[in-house]
């Protein structure tokens, strides 16, 4: 422990400019790698020179032979990368349009040349053309505690055709742009059987499992450029001795990845939440949508600080990018992220909020539980999307939250339980798959949404405080450390049973290897309920009935039957109201394991109508339409749906006609 | 003066030939109806017994028709297919219905006679239903050129500064309404002539509609535009409140259907309106070429 934190000493003293500040009193992680970075960007020949020192600490028991970076702009380098080929290819790009890397020098802290120990591997797929991951054998193996320190001089060739990174004009978004170390996982971390790399290529679907970083860049850019980083500005010198650039020097702690983006377009406006300095950087156009970026960053600070943790960074940039930069909207880079919007977007459609509240999510998930985005998407995006979607329920509205037009309102949850009801593959693979892996286009919407529609289910189940509970304790037990989907299990597991003991049993394994690990579908179903009067010789009680009260002096006596069904594999436990014509209720508690099950009455009145799942808390129900029956269903709505159509179709065929 | 003279005339045309503007509804209601019960009868079918419609209660709720699955899928297809045919009987029954209203709006004062009102439909059905469907074509085609390349080009240059998409539009579609304004008027004068024909002249009416918006565009285009301000404020004053109702009691949709079809009748009735105006201000300004001529004629 002394040694680790003597190495952290000596790295500090070592590669933090001494004019730099520390944006944290307390370093929030163990800074296992740290960077220092020159970056010059050339707006003409669309590049970015850069000098970089940087350091990795073994801090496995492991010797390790080798060290490998992630080398991702090379992702662009043509259409046989392996990104390309997942995306389908790259359509209309020509060579101009190309993005890459090239390493122009690699040597130790010495000086000494490490390149003839560089190859390039392919270790999620074997692609020989692609380039995005380098493993340098080093001369000598790295001990237990001990510290590489590298210096690479690189030019980055930005992509014309921005895809999460790259230019558009003089428009730049720069991101996985410079020589960035993978993982080690030790023995024990994650899944890790024995100490090894994680170190993947480039994916079309996910790009993030990085070590909590400390950063000092320093970048150079013509002088009419507004800048936005995922850095704290330390100091700007204006202009540079050749009078047309300048220099922005940035210090960012504890992050995973540092991404910037420079255009002379962008206007900044800054704003405060609590301890957060938030920067906002927008097209001079869309200037009225300042105050709603603000209010929906501020709110999704606000609702992850009480109910996951504390954000830790005293800064936050958010870059709303112009519509030529599109390609480069809706990313997160934990400090800085970038919303999507269009000049004139109208207050009732909510797509700006969604998307902030969505990217800024993932300053946590993936951020400061940086998780394995290539291998658990769904850790990542399913649970980001399903704080954003609680978060845009509860302040935007749970049936309008995406869309709040008096003709059509549309709740961001219903987006993303229609997507999984409605996939004609959500049960092709389950939830538990590399990024990469997911069949038939299915990624998105296992990732995102069906890992969302459960999560809810999963609160539908052990309640909301406790759900909250459950990303508290996630939070402090692994903020800024690499967390598993196990290690998420195992947290709820730990929670559920510190709040209710074994009412769910042993643990909540059983709902996991269903929802997360399983295919099945959930959807239970009333079959039939119905009303029989007895007559004097029966009337006597049935033992064994779910007999709830005999109005005595009653004329009539009746049986009743309720006959449920579950029509899919997934078993959950599930409330059922049935509902009596003199008004009573009762609520009956179904584990939900069986096919079917019947609930028998006997009392004088009769059944008016049964639900299961009353509250709608079991979200993965593909089918809510079949949880209720009535004798009198309520056509009323059907009614008035057809007569505004009728109407509809008339105005419109008057209009057209003319 | 000419203008508030035709709109007043046409105000009393119109109230003559109420009597229309009903038959022209129910046949409306009719045919929409053809579509629209199916599909009731197939979303009951679809919720069955459920209580779920109680989560339409406040509007339309996209969850509860996604939940119908595949029988969702059929509704819809059902429905785009129905929507076509019935757009397209739509079109061609109101071509016929125009010939009738045109005829009755052409001075003429006596009783209503529905008789009449169906044979003129029949006698001009042919010419009304070619020039519908010419100038239907123009407006068409005048969207692909005037809004369609417009916004193409602009949305697919790289290079266009922030928002001039938006710009674009907002331009496009003006001129687009301009010309459009233009085109009602050659269409209204196109079928207002040919009533005063006794044969089928729909290409001569076509070219007398052109000539007559042209030569009598100070007055004719002012005309169409306030014409269509009243229909655009109309239609503004329906969106607002018919999507927002939503009643939850059978009484209450039964008042929303009565409200909604009260104002579709006002609809036709100032659709009714416009074509009188038109119908009225071709009168003036015929009158006052014939007057003209006859002056001309004394003066050699």
């Amino acid at each position: 422990m002394r040694k680790s934190l003597l190495i952290l000493f000596v790295i500090f003293v070592t590669v933090t400019p001494a004019k730099s500040q520390i944006v944290n009193k307390i370093p929030l992680s163990i800074r296992q790698t740290g960077y220092r970075i020159e970056a010059t960007l050339d707006p003409s020949s669309k590049t970015v020179t850069g000098k970089m020192d940087a350091f990795w600490v073994n801090k496995s028991t492991d010797l390790v032979p080798d060290i490998q970076l992630h080398l991702y702009m090379n992702a662009f380098r043509n259409n046989k990368t392996t990104m390309s080929t997942e995306s389908g290819g790259l359509s209309g790009y020509k060579d101009a349009d190309s993005g890459w890397i090239d390493i122009k020098s690699f040597t130790d802290r010495y000086g000494k040349d490490l390149t003839p120990g560089m190859q390039f591997i392919s270790p999620d797929d074997g692609n020989l053309n692609d380039l995005t991951v380098l493993k340098i054998v080093l001369p000598q193996a790295v001990k237990p505690g001990d510290t590489v320190f590298i210096k690479v001089n690189f030019v980055t060739k930005l992509p014309g055709k921005i895809k999460r990174t790259g230019y558009k004009d003089d428009f730049f978004f720069v991101a996985q742009w410079f020589p960035k170390f993978g993982v080690y996982e030790s023995v024990g971390m994650r899944y890790s059987t024995k100490g090894a790399w994680n170190c993947h290529q480039f994916h079309a679907n996910s790009e993030f499992y990085s070590n909590h970083s400390v950063y000092d860049v320093k970048i150079t850019v013509p002088k009419e450029y507004a800048v936005g980083t995922g850095g704290i500005l330390i100091s700007e010198v204006t202009p540079d001795v050749n009078g047309k650039n300048k220099i922005l020097i940035y210090r960012a702690e504890d992050i995973v990845d540092f991404a910037w983006t420079a255009w002379p377009g962008y206007v900044v406006y800054t704003d405060q939440w609590e301890h957060v300095k938030i920067t906002l950087l927008l097209p001079k156009e869309r200037t009225d949508q300042v105050d709603r970026q603000f209010k929906a960053v501020k709110i999704a600070l606000e609702y992850f600080a009480r109910n996951v943790g504390k954000y830790p960074w005293p800064y936050l940039t958010i870059v709303d990018p112009p519509a030529k930069g599109i390609g480069a909207a809706g990313m997160e880079y934990t400090t800085i992220f970038t919303s999507e919007s269009f000049t004139g977007v109208p207050s009732w459609y909510h797509l700006p909020e969604m998307v902030t509240i969505h990217e800024f999510g993932h300053a946590y998930f993936m951020g400061i539980l940086a998780s394995n985005e290539f291998e658990e998407p769904w850790l990542d995006e399913g649970v980001n999307s399903f704080w954003e979607e609680r978060i845009m329920g509860q302040y935007y509205g749970e049936s309008e939250g995406m869309f709040d037009h008096p003709w059509l309102k549309i709740g961001d949850k219903s987006m993303s339980r229609l997507s999984y009801i409605n996939s004609i593959g959500r049960q092709v693979v389950s939830n538990n798959e590399y990024s990469w892996n997911y069949p038939h286009g299915t990624y998105g919407m296992m990732s995102y949404n069906k890992a969302a529609t459960w999560l809810y289910t999963l609160m539908g189940i052990i309640g909301e405080e406790t759900t909250n509970d459950v990303f508290r304790e996630y939070y402090k037990k692994w903020a800024f450390r690499h967390p598993s989907g196990n290690d998420f299990v195992n947290i709820v597991n730990e929670v559920v049973k510190q709040k209710y003991g074994g009412k769910f049993g042993p643990d909540m394994n059983w709902f996991f290897s269903q929802t997360l690990y399983g295919t099945g579908i959930c959807d239970y179903k009333v079959v039939n309920f119905y009303n029989n009067k007895l007559y004097l010789s029966d009337k006597k009680v049935n033992k064994t009935d779910s007999l709830n009260t005999i109005k005595t002096g009653s004329d009539s006596l009746y049986k009743s039957v309720v006959e449920l069904e579950r029509a899919g594999d997934v078993m959950l436990p599930v409330d059922v109201l049935v509902h009596f014509k003199n008004g009573e209720g009762i609520h009956e508690s179904w584990d939900g394991k069986g096919r079917f099950k019947d609930f028998t009455y006997t009392g004088a009145s009769k059944i008016e109508w049964v639900k299961i799942d009353p509250e709608f808390k079991i979200r993965m129900d593909v089918n809510y339409i079949n949880n209720s029956m009535t004798e009198e269903p309520d056509r009323v709505p059907v009614r008035r749906i057809t007569d505004k159509l009728i109407s509809f179709m008339q105005f419109f065929i008057s209009f057209i006609s003319l | 003066m000419k203008i508030f003279h035709s709109i007043k005339s046409a105000v009393l045309r119109t109230m003559n030939l109420w009597k229309g503007g009903l038959i022209i509804w129910i046949s409306s209601f009719l045919l929409v109806s053809l579509l629209a019960m199916p599909i009731k009868g197939a979303m009951n079918s679809g919720f069955g017994k459920s209580m779920i419609t109680e989560k339409l209660v406040d509007g339309l709720n996209f969850e509860v028709f996604a939940d119908m699955g595949t029988a969702f899928k059929t509704i819809m297809s059902f429905f785009s297919v129905g929507l076509f045919m019935i757009v397209l009987v739509g079109f061609i029954l109101n071509a016929f219905f125009t010939g009738g209203v045109f005829n009755r709006l052409k001075g003429s004062s006596g009783k209503f006679s529905a008789g009449e009102f169906f044979s003129a439909s029949a006698k001009n059905f042919w010419s009304f239903l070619i020039i519908s469907l010419i100038i239907s074509l123009i407006i068409l085609v005048l969207a692909f050129f005037v809004i369609g390349i417009p916004l193409a080009i602009v949305g697919q240059s790289d290079n266009s500064p922030e928002g001039v998409l938006f710009r674009t539009g907002i331009i496009v579609i003006s001129i687009y309404f301009l010309l459009l304004t233009i085109l009602l008027l050659v269409a209204d004068y196109a079928r207002a002539f040919q009533v005063t024909m006794d044969k089928n002249l729909c290409f001569k009416a076509i070219g007398f509609g052109f000539s007559q918006t042209f030569n009598t565009f100070l007055s004719s285009l002012p005309l169409m535009i306030i014409l269509l301000l009243v229909q655009l404020s109309f239609g503004w004053l329906v969106l607002k409140i018919l999507p927002g109702m939503r009643p939850a009691n059978g009484s209450g949709v039964f008042y929303m259907f009565l409200l909604s079809q009260m104002l579709f009748f006002l609809k036709i009735m100032l659709k009714i309106w416009r074509y009188g105006s038109v119908t009225s201000l071709m009168e003036i300004n015929t009158l006052r070429d014939n007057t003209s001529e006859i002056s001309s004629e004394s003066d050699f």
